[in-house]
């Protein structure tokens, strides 16, 4: 990235910009911010005291909660703080404050500019249903479905009516939290149960919705960006299909699945449904999409994506600068026969966890850490060698983006990245993802969003070789002063007779 | 062996003696592998091992070694003699419910005292925003809980014992 942008900021209604979020994406908001030569404040919790964000940011203010997550939800906390320390805009980042729509206006009323959508906006995509009704009343493609607050007494049998499998989704919700898939109509009532009472202690909200689970489908998405004038562009797709736990955990684009027409034809519905809602700020469009190419829209993300760098390397584009300009009140400026795209980028999250216990996250102090360095490559990550992966918050440690003039450049330059990573101290998923993007079937680029559950061995611990195993133990053994020191103190017969040697 | 690593659930015993070009590593009573140290700076070791070259590079925490070699991280950790010792005399392995993952405790079913049985539930936990289930790994008479709903532990927390049968 850039340490400087030469983009003309001063017409801007605001000078300095807070992001209230953590991690690697505050680390990304403020570089934006600061190379356009703006002040960027962040806030923390004592939790994150030690991390880049803090470091880089021009202001760093300490906010509390009764745990570190309720700290950065706290909404009222933080615009205290961004009143007080004079900026003039917020940044919510993902995830936390982004979507939520009574923030935004509380940020608007304070006089300061939301760095997003309009709160109506954010209203309308928040709410599966809504969004839903908004997209298929636009005439886009949606998933058969039921949606339990059409007419709650019917929900059961109307659930029933969309045929297995089916899929479980809490209204309210997002991000894979209360999901559910029904294979056997017997269960569906103890799984609606079930759902419910996640949804419930979740989102504060038991509504639910059921939709046709659509085997081995591909998760694919297209990013948009819409001035608020009535202008709206999309900025291509990405292809998330290699999930776990419903989460992404790899992201590519273009993806490799879709004919030049078919990416036309995702990118212009993702396009078409942004404009429908007038839309302001980036956001992402998701879309189901069937082996037979057939595409139902998911869920609009009215917010900037974890995965959003992929976009900015194969686009020259950067995103979060588009968010502050459209935000700032300026028009686009360009259509979309100005947007093309060079090469394939490729994301891999690197996450403290162990893949082969079934994904579960670790914690674990950060004793090394040394990020791979090399042509098109991409790091963001909030940690700093030193810092501690704790269970407060999300086990991700860093985004690995390769860039390359094709996939298997990408890929190639992805594997060499991986193995020059150095992490240590907590488990990581760094071996996983080398053998996830050495499988034929990624290769081939044949994948869908059950794919790992599919082919678990990808995610086993690999057979170790005698001679790794060798080396592992005596680099231990070199490593472990009991051991090195009991070995020194008695040296052998013709080590006290030879020429020592140290 | 007098010394012994755990690595991926195995015990690996080992000793290390001096060599006039530098050390040999035991790896059982016949087997063993000379190592020399080429290189040894910041973390870094650069070792010869019966002819062959590797880099590793190292960090240590207590009794735990991580190694990244060959592109790969490993994570061993080094047992006391002593350790080991009394691991072999304990036995009723299920004593202990440990957590499988970091997360927080939802419900706590039982209390210290509680008659068991297999099978019964003893906490509900939530970790990566979905809930599980601990059940007891066999009938007994709860001797402890260590956490209350809402607390959070991180993997490998003892969150719950039995009281243990030859007690």
């Amino acid at each position: 990235m850039k340490n400087s942008l030469s983009h003309d900021t001063s017409a801007w209604p605001f000078k300095a910009v807070l992001v209230a979020n953590r991690g690697e994406i505050a680390v990304r908001v403020l570089r934006t911010v600061q190379a356009l030569g703006l002040k960027g404040i962040v806030v923390f919790h004592a939790a994150d005291r030690g991390t880049l964000a803090v470091q880089m940011a021009d202001q760093a203010i300490e906010i509390t909660g009764s745990t570190p997550v309720a700290a950065y939800l706290d909404a009222e906390q933080i615009l205290k703080v961004a009143r007080d320390s004079g900026a003039g805009a917020i940044h919510p980042g993902y995830g936390f404050l982004s979507e939520n729509a009574g923030f935004a206006r509380a940020v608007a009323a304070a006089g300061l500019v939301f760095i997003g959508p309009l709160p109506e906006q954010i209203e309308l995509m928040g709410d599966k249903v809504r969004a839903r009704n908004f997209v298929e009343r636009a005439g886009f493609p949606v998933a058969p479905s039921a949606i339990e607050d059409d007419d709650p007494e019917s929900f059961n049998d109307r659930a029933r009516a969309v045929g297995t499998p089916l899929l479980i989704k809490p209204s309210a919700g997002g991000g894979g939290k209360g999901m559910r898939i029904v294979r056997d109509l017997a269960l569906l009532d103890a799984e609606i149960e079930r759902a419910r009472s996640e949804g419930q202690r979740y989102f504060g909200d038991g509504r639910l919705y059921v939709e046709r689970y659509i085997e081995n489908p591909r998760h694919i998405e297209v990013q948009v960006l819409g001035d608020g004038y009535g202008s709206v562009v999309h900025v291509f797709e990405r292809e998330c299909s290699v999930q776990r736990r419903f989460q992404k955990i790899v992201e590519e684009t273009p993806s490799p699945a879709l004919t030049p027409e078919l990416r036309a034809r995702i990118c212009e519905t993702a396009a078409g449904i942004a404009r429908s809602a007038a839309y302001r700020n980036a956001g992402t469009v998701e879309f189901i999409y069937a082996q037979t190419g057939e595409f139902f829209f998911l869920e609009m993300n009215t917010r900037l994506q974890v995965e959003h760098p992929v976009t900015e390397a194969i686009t020259g584009k950067d995103l979060v600068l588009e968010q502050l300009r459209v935000a700032a009140g300026e028009a686009l400026g360009y259509t979309q026969a100005d947007l093309r795209t060079s090469g394939h980028a490729i994301e891999l999250r690197i996450y403290a966890e162990d893949a082969a216990r079934g994904y579960t996250p670790t914690t674990g102090p950060l004793l090394r850490l040394r990020a791979p360095e090399g042509e098109g490559l991409r790091w963001d990550s909030g940690v700093v060698e030193g810092g501690e992966v704790t269970a407060a918050f999300d086990p991700m440690i860093a985004k690995l983006i390769v860039h390359g003039t094709d996939r298997s450049e990408a890929l190639a330059r992805a594997d060499h990245a991986l193995r020059d990573t150095v992490l240590l101290g907590c488990k990581t998923n760094i071996g996983f993802l080398r053998r996830l993007i050495a499988h034929p079937a990624f290769v081939a680029g044949d994948v869908h969003t059950g794919f790992l559950d599919a082919n678990p061995q990808i995610a086993a611990e690999p057979e170790l070789a005698p001679s790794t195993l060798q080396a592992l133990l005596a680099a231990a053994s070199l490593s472990t002063k009991t051991m090195r020191d009991g070995a020194d103190a008695i040296p052998d017969l013709h080590a006290a007779l030879g020429a020592w040697r140290n | 062996m007098h010394h012994a690593f755990e690595f991926a659930d195995n015990q690996h015993g080992v000793e290390l003696s001096r060599t006039p070009a530098g050390y040999r590593l035991h790896l059982d009573e016949t087997h063993t592998v000379d190592v020399r140290v080429l290189a040894e700076i910041d973390g870094r070791l650069r070792l010869n091992i019966d002819g062959r070259k590797i880099d590793a590079i190292i960090a240590t925490r207590g009794d735990e070694v991580f190694i990244h070699l060959d592109g790969e991280a490993y994570q061993l950790r080094y047992r006391h003699p002593l350790e080991r010792l009394a691991a072999q005399h304990q036995g009723g392995a299920a004593d202990g419910i440990r957590a499988p993952m970091p997360g927080s405790v939802i419900t706590v079913a039982v209390a210290a005292g509680d008659s068991v049985s297999r099978g019964q539930t003893l906490l509900t936990m939530e970790s990566m925003k979905m809930e599980t289930t601990l059940v007891a790994p066999r009938d007994g008479v709860v001797a402890a809980v260590n956490f209350a709903a809402g607390q959070s532990f991180d993997r490998d927390a003892l969150l719950l014992s039995l009281e243990s049968i030859t007690a």
